[in-house]
Formats: structure tokens, C-alpha cells, sequence
């Protein structure tokens, strides 16, 4: 029976979800953010796609414009079209303390996490290889992440489809991996590796490095792009579904 | 009598009735919800919800706020801080009642 009762009360937790409407702008910023990051991969160095994409992608305002763009967009239309329908509520409000909980474990986790690697990069010439690899391990470190996120998120708000989500963006990211493993990486001289970091990038260094920048962009890009894909169709399937059981807003009865 | 015999009888009676029930932990996961989303939610009719929200006002576990949105008035209910004890009470009481009983059922198979 307790079952049923946190059933029920995790319906406010997912009720922000109810009409695919989040699921969908979510998904088109980030199809956007993939395809300029995909873009800035593939197109040709100094080529007009390669300068909007990277223009596009590093100015901070077009993202900024893009969030409140959608927070507008989805805050109109749950007024018009969700909360006549099944009705409105406000989210419970997470108190200031535990909020800042939160912003001060997760800095101190990213802080940890640079340090880590910046140690590792100035202290081992093996991690410093790593960092050439990264189109074939930062895919599938990141789909862990995410889905990682949206399972935990899935189960928190009772919604499957989110640890359905979870688990493709896993998949996709494994699979991104294996096709960069496949296209294979530029040998690079043991030698220069040996260098200190500290000093001037190595000739022979420049090219893998450049390659391996171009290449994680483009497969990080694609992993966006598909996980920007897989959201906005789970949520035109939710709207979908959402309207045919909710065919018009709610009428007092005579 | 058990332990969890006394705990059933102390089940707070305003919570345990079913449909007062579900209003009650729906509520508990928001703020505050407006009377259609706590309608389509519990589907019960208007007439039954109206009652059961008035019962539970009564009881002094939930609040009722009018307000207008947009045009047109609009009510929101939401827990106080006495309903969310008398809720997370009555689950309390509720787990340990089951606790034991499954208790009981191991036991019995041994």
C-alpha cells in the first residue's frame, strides 16, 4: 500500500512532464547545440559553416536568448493548453539551504575533478596520450553521465520513459565510441610525449592534437544531436498521447 | 493484542479513508494544486472531491487559497504543516504495521 501512496505522490514530481511539451523544446535546443557542435567537427577549417558554427557556439548571449526563448515558449504554452486541461500546480520550493548544498558539493566535485586531471596531464605521459583519445572515450563517458542522470531522474519522478531515454543515450554513446575507435587515431611519437607540458606543444604534436579536437567536437556534437533527437521524440509521443486524453480544456458543468 | 494491532487503531481516520488519502499524497509532492488537477488526479466527481477537500479543511490539513488567474478566480490547496506531520504519521504507522505482520508470515514459515 506504501507503494501506491508514493505512487501517487510522485504524480506532482512528474507533472512537469505530463505534456511533452518540456521534452520537446529541450530537445530542439539541444538538436541546436549538437549540430553547431557537429558542424564546427566536420566543416573544413576557415570555411563560412565552420565560422557560424564556432561564432554560434561560443557566443555565451545566443545560448542565454535560447534558454529564456524557451522558458517563455513552454510557460505560454502550458498556460494555454495544459493547466485548463488537467489543471496547475506549484512545485514545492527547494529550501535556500539545501540549495546551496547542492552549488557547493557540485563545485567542489568539478574543482576535484580539474584537479585530478590537471595533475594527471602535467605528472603522467600516459594520461597526457589520453588526451589525443578523447574522441573515442569522452562519447561514452558522457552517455554514461546522462543516462546516468536520466535514470536517476526517471525513478525519482516514477516516469520509465526516462530510464528508457537513459538507456539509448548509453547506447548511442557506446555505439559513437566504437565508430571512433573503428576510424582509428593518429600514432603519436613517444617522444614528444615525454616533454614537459610546460613547454612549447612539439611539432609532430600539432596535427593529432588538432585531429583530436576537430574529432571530439564532431562526435560530441553527434551524441547531442541524437540525444537532442531521442527527447523531442519521446515528447511529441507524450503531447500526442496527452491530447487525445485531454481533447479539450475542462468545462464547468450546467 | 500486538503492538501493530494498536498501531491499525490509531491510523488517523481522516487520512485513512481511501480517497482522502490519495488528495492528501497528492498534495504532499507540490506546493499547492488547483481543484481540476486534484479532479482529473483522483477522479472522483466533483460533488465527492468538494466533500472530501472540506473534511480534510475541517481537520485543519489542508489551506485553501482563492485568487484570480487571469480573468478568472481560481482556488489552490495546498498541505500545512500539521496535514504533512498527520500524513507522514500515518505512513509511519502504516509501514510498521506491515513490518510486523511480515514478521509474523517469516516467522510462521520457519
Amino acid at each position: 500500500m506504501n507503494n501506491q501512496i508514493d505512487s501517487a505522490a510522485k504524480v506532482g514530481r512528474r507533472y512537469w512532464f505530463v505534456d511533452g511539451f518540456t521534452e520537446i523544446l529541450a530537445g530542439v535546443l539541444f538538436f541546436l547545440l549538437g549540430g553547431f557542435l557537429l558542424l564546427r567537427g566536420i566543416a573544413p577549417e576557415g570555411s563560412f559553416l565552420a565560422q557560424f558554427a564556432s561564432l554560434a557556439g561560443d557566443v555565451g548571449f545566443v545560448k542565454v536568448v535560447g534558454l529564456v526563448a524557451a522558458g517563455l515558449i513552454l510557460w505560454w504554452l502550458k498556460d494555454r493548453f495544459t493547466y485548463p486541461r488537467t489543471g496547475f500546480i506549484r512545485e514545492k520550493r527547494v529550501p535556500r539551504a539545501q540549495m546551496l548544498a547542492f552549488i557547493r558539493n557540485l563545485i567542489l566535485c568539478v574543482l576535484l575533478s580539474v584537479l585530478v586531471l590537471a595533475a594527471a596531464f602535467f605528472f603522467m605521459p600516459a594520461a597526457r596520450a589520453s588526451i589525443f583519445s578523447m574522441p573515442v572515450w569522452l562519447p561514452v563517458v558522457v552517455g554514461i553521465l546522462w543516462a546516468a542522470l536520466c535514470i536517476l531522474a526517471g525513478r525519482w519522478m516514477g516516469l520509465r520513459r526516462f530510464i528508457v531515454l537513459g538507456i539509448l543515450i548509453l547506447l548511442a554513446g557506446i555505439g559513437i565510441s566504437a565508430w571512433q575507435l573503428a576510424e582509428g587515431l593518429s600514432p603519436l611519437p613517444a617522444d614528444a610525449l615525454q616533454s614537459s607540458p610546460l613547454a612549447a606543444l612539439p611539432e609532430a604534436l600539432r596535427a593529432p592534437l588538432a585531429e583530436s579536437i576537430s574529432r571530439t567536437f564532431a562526435s560530441i556534437g553527434l551524441l547531442t544531436l541524437v540525444w537532442g533527437v531521442l527527447f523531442a521524440l519521446s515528447g511529441l509521443v507524450t503531447f500526442l498521447r496527452y491530447r487525445k486524453e485531454n481533447p479539450v480544456p475542462y468545462e464547468e458543468e450546467a | 493484542m500486538t503492538e501493530a494491532y494498536h498501531t491499525l487503531s490509531d491510523l488517523d481516520r481522516v487520512i485513512h479513508e481511501p480517497s482522502r488519502l490519495l488528495l492528501v499524497a497528492l498534495l504532499s509532492s507540490v506546493e499547492s494544486a488547483d481543484f481540476l488537477f486534484l479532479l482529473k488526479e483522483s477522479r472522483l466527481t466533483k460533488g465527492n472531491l468538494t466533500v472530501h477537500l472540506s473534511r480534510l479543511e475541517e481537520a485543519g490539513y489542508i489551506l485553501v487559497e482563492k485568487t484570480i488567474r487571469g480573468k478568472y478566480p481560481h482556488t489552490e490547496y495546498r498541505l500545512t504543516p500539521q496535514g504533512r506531520a498527520a500524513f507522514d504519521q500515518y505512513r509511519k504507522n502504516l509501514g510498521r504495521i506491515f513490518e510486523e505482520k511480515k514478521g509474523k508470515e517469516e516467522g510462521e514459515n520457519l
